[in-house]
């Protein structure tokens, strides 16, 4: 069931369902990745699509529009310097410029409410075209 | 991944009128000089291996080897010196704000703690003298008014300092701490460079006045003078000593290097005269030089370098060069059927390049016009330059022919050849698009935006031309006109380049805005996109022969090479090709793509497979 909760910029809720995905993820490592849209009807942020455990970073970019803005949520697992096995979370505000304007505005002034119901990212990282989220930007940002 | 595997290095900065002091390392038989920014270090038994620091940040004018070779202290026109470790990652080891104007001239003492540098002070101190670490003074260098264009230090023990400059005085400095101890007003014109010996007995200063005087090396009098009998017709730039101190190597405005023998009264005699081979022009006047262990290098003003055997005198020079200015394009083609590579820069100069052996030639033309675009094909170049015109002219083995010139009307903007059939070229101005068959403007053509680039299929049949506005138009050629097909729209910036792949399957364009596309050029369907990678605008594209690769070169001074089958974020990054941008690319065959850029050089990288 899912209730709203006041956003003073946007107005935009976050669905139960929305922050239930992100906790399976940190917690039971359910998913590899989540995508989350923003559905004007409802307004409210809900999961657009989630990736399995064995889906890779090129199967998050090949799932995200061209033209369209989205969240994206991704478990990052990588080999440190002194050889530990660590995983972070990284957070991602796809807003590619092709998008329409109003779309651009309606993602960014719902990302801070957004990001308040998902404690325990790592990083954030803001992409306005594939080049900006490269897997190679994630590892370096990744320590 | 891309390596470097060869560099085709820049030649040197030169300015009519002024001579350039080039140096060496005897150890290494490197020669270090300066062209924009860098300072490239050259070996002369591997003239491949050219390495150029580029991190001054104003135009460089002097580089000197400290004598244990593992640093370079190199200068610019701003008055900075940096004292720089020569192997590995060139670590700075320091950097001075040493005069307030241009540098002309900086030498190492021999112990290597001290350097001297002499340059235009703007009414300042003229010479500063300091410790290569902290960089503070060892000496008051008064005596000069105006610029001083060279200075040098006493190879050996007791320490002397002597500069000469253009107000004609040659002085004679003790120390350290350094005080001025005598002047010498023997030269009517500029003196251009003054060198101790070896064996620090004597030093010679050469001039304008086309005298060359020597010096008692611990004293400072005059002892002699290089004999006029034979003697230079025309200023003398430099003087470089042999490592025996027995003999000179003058270099002369009169296209002249001589080689003199000094004898133990302190007078020199010419031993024997080098005419370097040269076309006769101003160009052939010789403005430095420099004797490296058995080597006698000489620099022309057109940046060629003729290297002599001191030992054999008869031995024929080895002659190499290289561009000086920006190079704005490249093109492959066979020439004598040889796969030669040719490059443009905007003075007009076409130099011929060999994979593996370097410089092949300059491309004489009979009318030296500047060069804007440039475009190749097997036995024809067509050129055009900032004036309304563009020229096509034959090739005959490795000499171009007579060239012909056709009026378009206004300043050509972009060219292109149907490299199937090459009467037909069509080219981009201001005001739209003109087509030449053979060497007559078949018609000029109104399309009603402006465009900023275009190409023509292999076959003419099809032309696509970009406008300013990012939209690319698809044209098809008939005799004189063009009948428009499609328009694609993609591109956010303004197109800057075009290129049919080899087989003409596909074509890629690049625009301002950092992005390239590859389409497929029957469905006019984006092939390859999100090829977003560079961070400047893309200023060239070259297609790998068999349509498998794609190399992008940008402003931001990388160059990229996509698969076309693959995902653009499998990409192959060479970062940091070309100080200052990337102006030409070309394959030269499936592995290896060669690149020119703004700092003059042009570079080999092989690509590997990860």
């Amino acid at each position: 069931m899912s209730f709203r909760m006041k956003n003073a910029s946007s107005g935009m809720g976050v669905a139960d369902h929305s922050r239930d995905t992100f906790v399976e993820l940190q917690r039971k490592k359910l998913h590899r990745y989540v995508i989350y849209k923003i559905d004007e009807n409802k307004k409210e942020v809900v999961v657009e699509k989630t990736g399995a455990p064995g889906e890779t970073y090129d199967d998050l970019t090949a799932s995200l529009p061209e033209d369209d803005c989205r969240y994206a949520v991704y478990d990052l697992d990588f080999v440190t310097e002194e050889n530990c096995q660590k995983s972070k979370i990284f957070f991602i505000a796809w807003s590619p410029s092709t998008s329409r304007i109003r779309a651009k505005m309606l993602y960014a002034t719902s990302k801070s409410r957004f990001r308040h119901e998902l404690d325990g990212v790592h990083y954030e990282i803001q992409a306005t075209d594939p080049s900006e989220m490269d897997l190679d930007i994630l590892r370096e940002r990744a320590n | 991944m891309g390596e470097l595997s060869e560099t085709y290095a820049c030649a040197p900065a030169t300015e009519r009128g002024r001579g350039i002091l080039i140096s060496g390392d005897a150890a290494t038989s490197t020669i270090a000089y300066c062209c924009g920014r860098s300072v490239v270090l050259r070996r002369l038994d591997a003239p491949l291996e050219a390495e150029a620091y580029g991190e001054h940040a104003h135009a460089a004018t002097a580089a000197r080897f400290s004598p244990n070779g593992e640093w370079v202290a190199s200068a610019d026109v701003s008055g900075a010196v940096r004292v720089w470790g020569r192997r590995g990652d060139r670590a700075l080891k320091a950097e001075f704000r040493v005069l307030s104007g241009r540098i002309d001239d900086l030498q190492w003492s021999p112990d290597g703690l001290r350097i001297v540098a002499s340059g235009d002070g703007k009414g300042k101190s003229f010479v500063r003298a300091f410790m290569w670490d902290s960089g503070t003074n060892v000496g008051e260098f008064d005596g000069h008014s105006r610029r001083v264009l060279s200075c040098a230090f006493k190879p050996t023990r007791p320490f002397r300092i002597v500069t000469c400059g253009e107000d004609f005085l040659v002085n004679f400095y003790e120390g350290p701490p350094f005080k001025f101890k005598q002047s010498h007003r023997e030269h009517s014109n500029f003196v251009n460079c003054i060198r101790f010996s070896p064996d620090g007995t004597k030093f010679i200063s050469v001039s304008s006045d086309k005298k060359g005087l020597i010096y008692d090396g611990k004293t400072g009098a005059k002892i002699g003078e290089l004999l006029t009998e034979d003697g230079h017709k025309g200023s003398i730039y430099a003087v470089s000593w042999s490592p025996d101190s027995k003999q000179v190597l003058t270099v002369s405005a009169d296209k002249t290097a001589k080689v003199w023998d000094i004898t133990e009264d302190g007078n020199g005699k010419v031993n024997r005269t080098l005419i370097p081979p040269g076309s006769g022009g101003v160009d052939d006047m010789i403005v430095g030089g420099l004797w490296l262990n058995d080597y006698l290098v000489v620099v022309s003003l057109g940046g060629t370098f003729n290297v002599y055997s001191a030992s054999v005198p008869d031995k024929e020079p080895v002659t190499f060069s290289g561009h000086i200015k920006t190079v704005g394009a490249l093109a492959c083609v066979p020439l004598n059927g040889q796969k030669t590579i040719l490059s443009t820069s905007y003075d007009g100069v076409i130099i011929r390049w060999i994979q593996g052996i370097g410089y092949a030639g300059r491309l004489v033309r009979k009318d030296n016009t500047q060069i804007k675009c440039f475009t190749a094909v097997e036995e024809e170049l067509i050129t055009s330059g900032f004036d309304n015109k563009v020229w096509r002219i034959p090739l005959n083995g490795d000499q171009c022919g007579d060239g012909e010139a056709v009026d378009v009307g206004s300043q050509p903007k972009d060219l292109s050849v149907a490299v199937q059939k090459p009467e037909i070229v069509l080219v981009a101005t201001d005001s739209g698009v003109v087509m030449l068959r053979g060497n007559k403007v078949a018609s000029p053509i109104n399309v009603g935006y402006t465009v900023s680039a275009l190409a023509i299929a292999p076959d003419g049949s099809e032309a696509i031309v970009g406008g300013q506005d990012g939209k690319l138009h698809i044209y098809s050629v008939n005799s004189d006109s063009l009948t428009e097909e499609a328009v694609l729209e993609k591109h956010r910036g303004a197109i800057t380049v075009i290129h049919y792949s080899p087989d003409a399957s596909m074509f890629a364009s690049a625009d301002t805005n950092r992005e390239a596309v590859v389409w497929d050029r029957v469905t006019r369907e984006v092939k390859l996109k999100n090829m977003l990678y560079h961070t400047a605008r893309i200023n060239c594209i070259a297609w790998c022969p068999d349509g498998r690769l794609i190399a992008t070169g940008s402003l931001d001074t990388s160059v990229i090479v996509y698969e076309i089958d693959k995902p653009a974020s499998t990409r192959i990054t060479i970062k940091g090709a070309h100080l200052g941008g990337v102006y030409g690319l070309s394959f030269v065959d499936e592995n290896s793509v060669v690149s020119a850029g703004e700092d003059a050089c042009i570079r080999v990288w092989r690509l590997t497979q990860q």
